[in-house]
């Protein structure tokens, strides 16, 4: 079992792309949660979405999670964000944002210590995609920092999640994976 | 309508048929012919319920129908858009297909219950000239 | 006609879609709705079907929830497969139509997407809806997960609609916690789910050119209790048998077996949680993680709420020593529901556990792995003591001082 936790504004995409993720999941057999915390929040404001990856069927639904990956996808919540909350000694950052991450770190005095990548999934969304939807951007992130599929397979599985879009899209959101799994560092 | 009957005795959802049987065609069949159950009103006679009745004179009938159309208890007997007549099984003597009846003298008029329909069209008011 | 959609073996979708899925392929002839959050993605997600050519039967926009389950009473009387879904205030604006709908014994499926009820004002899960429903003469099932909420749909038409049966059914998801959590959903191809919930067969209805029939009469004092008896002893006598017999002939199609209860290693278990929903679920990963320390804990699911399964929890609990019992309802001036009915089960058992109730998880509040395995705990204790040894209703997960009653 692990666990990822999705920090997000509404309207971002965090919750479309851990259902992304849990669907390419669902496809190699393995067992998966997607789940967000939702209120009355309106497009914009702070909100975090959930994961849950597993060999074994999950019945856990507890909203709780200590994760091994937390996936910042805008820039600014490093700075509001409660993102290090229940973490483990060893979770995983990886982070949207234009510094590099010496930068970053010294920005957030919080992230000292941890083990953080950062890419720019704002900027590599408005290149490809043409909008400031960074979700398929860190899954591209994720799949190079955690090793859970080699990358062509993982594109090969988005390709069907994105089938209803049209084939522009499809392409916009394939080049973005490919580039934030090359720029992730 | 059977009186008393258990919980177990009936249709599930307190639901009631209004006829005994199948039914074809219904819209073409007099009421008098179609097979209404205990469960329909059909089958219940009203007529007791009457202090006045309405007597009919077709002498100065138009058919116009009005009261066929306003009687709330569908106790006006037509065929063939002609008023023939009132059913007074159903009739509980509201009296408003008289307040609806256009012609002068009218061609409905309430009497008591107890009086001979042939006294009634005998004592019929002639035509009221201040009304014209 | 409807086109089909080929569906893989295993959706990844949330509890509403699992809903949603399950509607479309038991090809309903009519759902009028009034779209309520939590619940709104079960109506969104079929009007896209309808819109895109899946469905063939009839969707009504009313312009309320009373409107709503007005309008399935009539579609259902007239002699359709009908259904429909609301939440929280929806449920309660309902309520009035509900008792119309069991009385005139129509097999209406309602999916009930549980949500707090204000004031003050929540979207989020807890049973407050569900409990406000439990007196209405409807068949009410409980799914703990999406797979659950979409087995259950197709479960449920079958059921309310067999001829011996003629009642309504609810099912019950968690607010968010299923409703909006995707997870993998073992599913039947549409050919294979129509099949299993068979043809519509209409009973008494009202627009039967033939047989006309006359529904919503009105009975007094001379009638009244008969009717009401009536429908009580079909809740009472005729809906296990037929549940049991939908139950064996889904676990035969698919592997997946329900049962009136969920006995989860209850049959050698010291300790023992009832509840309903996601809790479940969450309780019986606890039990297994408390077995593997040698602690005999036992998790009992209200799969079916009514009609209340009396005589099936005193037999699954007969041999637990502490049961503590999960109700996720502020209870209003009084013990849980499901201490009071579980106690009352188990009253005149030969070993009479010992019962203990806690109110937790309202307007969505967490309810964690640790809270359970405190809740364990407890039981335990009183199950070495062979007597409470905490008060009969505590409050969990709640700020403040810590808040006790009984």
């Amino acid at each position: 079992m692990f666990e990822i936790r999705w920090h997000s504004r509404a309207g971002q995409g965090a919750v479309t792309g851990a259902k992304g993720l849990a669907e390419v999941v669902s496809t190699t057999g393995k067992f998966v949660q997607a789940f967000a915390f939702y209120g009355s929040a309106k497009r914009g404001a702070a909100m975090t979405a959930y994961n849950r990856v597993s060999d074994k069927r999950i019945i856990n639904h507890e909203k709780f999670m200590s994760p091994e990956y937390v996936l910042i996808i805008d820039p600014a919540l490093i700075h509001t964000a409660d993102f290090t909350a229940n973490a483990k000694e060893n979770t995983k950052y990886i982070i949207t944002s234009h510094l590099n991450k010496e930068d970053l770190v010294k920005s957030q005095p919080k992230l000292e210590g941890k083990e953080v990548y950062v890419v720019d999934c704002m900027s590599i969304a408005m290149d490809t995609i043409g909008r400031a939807i960074p979700n398929t951007p860190m899954l591209g992130a994720l799949m190079k920092i955690s090793g859970m599929y080699e990358i062509d397979f993982f594109k090969e599985s988005m390709l069907n999640v994105l089938r209803k879009f049209p084939q522009k899209i499809i392409d916009a959101n394939m080049a973005a994976i490919q580039r934030a799994y090359d720029e992730v560092n | 309508m059977a009186e008393n009957r258990g919980w177990d005795e009936f249709d599930a959802g307190a639901i009631l048929f209004t006829f005994n049987e199948k039914v074809d065609n219904i819209a073409t069949t007099l009421a008098e012919d179609r097979p209404y159950s205990s469960s329909s009103s059909f089958t219940a006679s009203v007529g007791d319920w009457r202090i006045e009745k309405p007597i009919f004179n077709k002498d100065y009938c138009i058919d116009c129908q009005f009261c066929w159309i306003y009687c709330p208890d569908v106790s006006i007997i037509a065929r063939d858009k002609k008023m023939i007549g009132i059913d007074f099984d159903h009739c509980k003597g509201c009296g408003i297909c008289v307040e609806v009846c256009p012609t002068n003298p009218k061609s409905l008029l309430m009497f008591g219950e107890h009086l001979d329909d042939d006294e009634c069209l005998a004592s019929w008011p002639e035509k009221d000239e201040k009304e014209v | 006609m409807a086109e089909k959609i080929d569906l893989l073996e295993t959706e990844v979708w949330d509890g509403n879609m699992a809903a949603s899925q399950a509607m479309r392929q038991a090809q309903i002839d009519v759902v009028a709705a009034y779209p309520i959050t939590p619940s709104t993605p079960v109506v969104e997600n079929y009007g896209n079907f309808l819109a895109n050519g899946y469905i063939d039967g009839e969707f009504v926009m009313v312009e309320s929830e009373h409107a709503a389950m007005s309008g399935c009473i009539g579609a259902s009387a007239a002699g359709g497969r009908v259904a429909t879904a609301t939440s929280s205030q929806g449920f309660a604006l309902m309520v009035e139509t509900l008792y119309q709908a069991s009385g005139m014994r129509l097999p209406i499926v309602l999916n009930v997407v549980n949500r707090a009820l204000a004031a003050p004002l929540n979207v989020n899960g807890d049973h407050s809806d569900m409990y406000l429903g439990r007196d209405s003469g409807w068949i009410q099932l409980n799914a703990y997960n999406a797979q659950d909420a979409y087995d259950l749909n197709l479960i449920a038409f079958k059921v309310a609609e067999n001829h011996k049966v003629r009642l309504p059914v609810m099912i019950h998801q968690d607010g968010f916690m299923t409703s909006h959590t995707a997870e993998g959903v073992k599913t039947l191809q549409d050919e294979e789910a129509y099949a299993f919930v068979g043809d519509f067969k209409p009973m008494n209805a009202m627009l039967d050119f033939e047989k006309p029939a006359t529904y919503g009469v009105q009975t007094e004092e001379d009638w009244h209790f008969e009717h009401k008896a009536r429908q009580h002893n079909d809740l009472m006598t005729k809906v296990y048998p037929v549940m049991e017999e939908v139950f064996a002939e889904f676990e035969k199609k698919t592997g997946r077996k329900f049962d009136l209860v969920t006995n989860h290693r209850l049959d050698d278990a010291e300790v023992a949680i009832v509840a309903m929903g996601t809790t479940v679920d969450t309780a019986m990963m606890v039990a297994d993680q408390l077995r593997e320390k040698g602690i005999k804990a036992g998790v009992m699911g209200m799969r079916v709420i009514r009609p209340f399964p009396f005589a099936k929890i005193a037999e699954v609990l007969s041999n637990v020593k502490a049961v503590c019992c999960m109700d996720r309802s502020s209870p209003g001036g009084a013990p849980g529901m499901l201490y009071n009915e579980i106690s009352g089960a188990l009253y005149n058992s030969a070993k009479r556990p010992v019962v203990t109730g806690y109110v937790y998880g309202l307007g969505g509040r967490d309810m964690t792995v640790e809270y359970l395995k405190g809740i364990f705990a407890d039981g335990l204790e009183n199950a070495k003591a062979g007597k409470p040894t905490t008060p009969l209703q505590q409050f969990i997960g709640v700020r403040g001082p810590k808040l006790n009653f009984l």
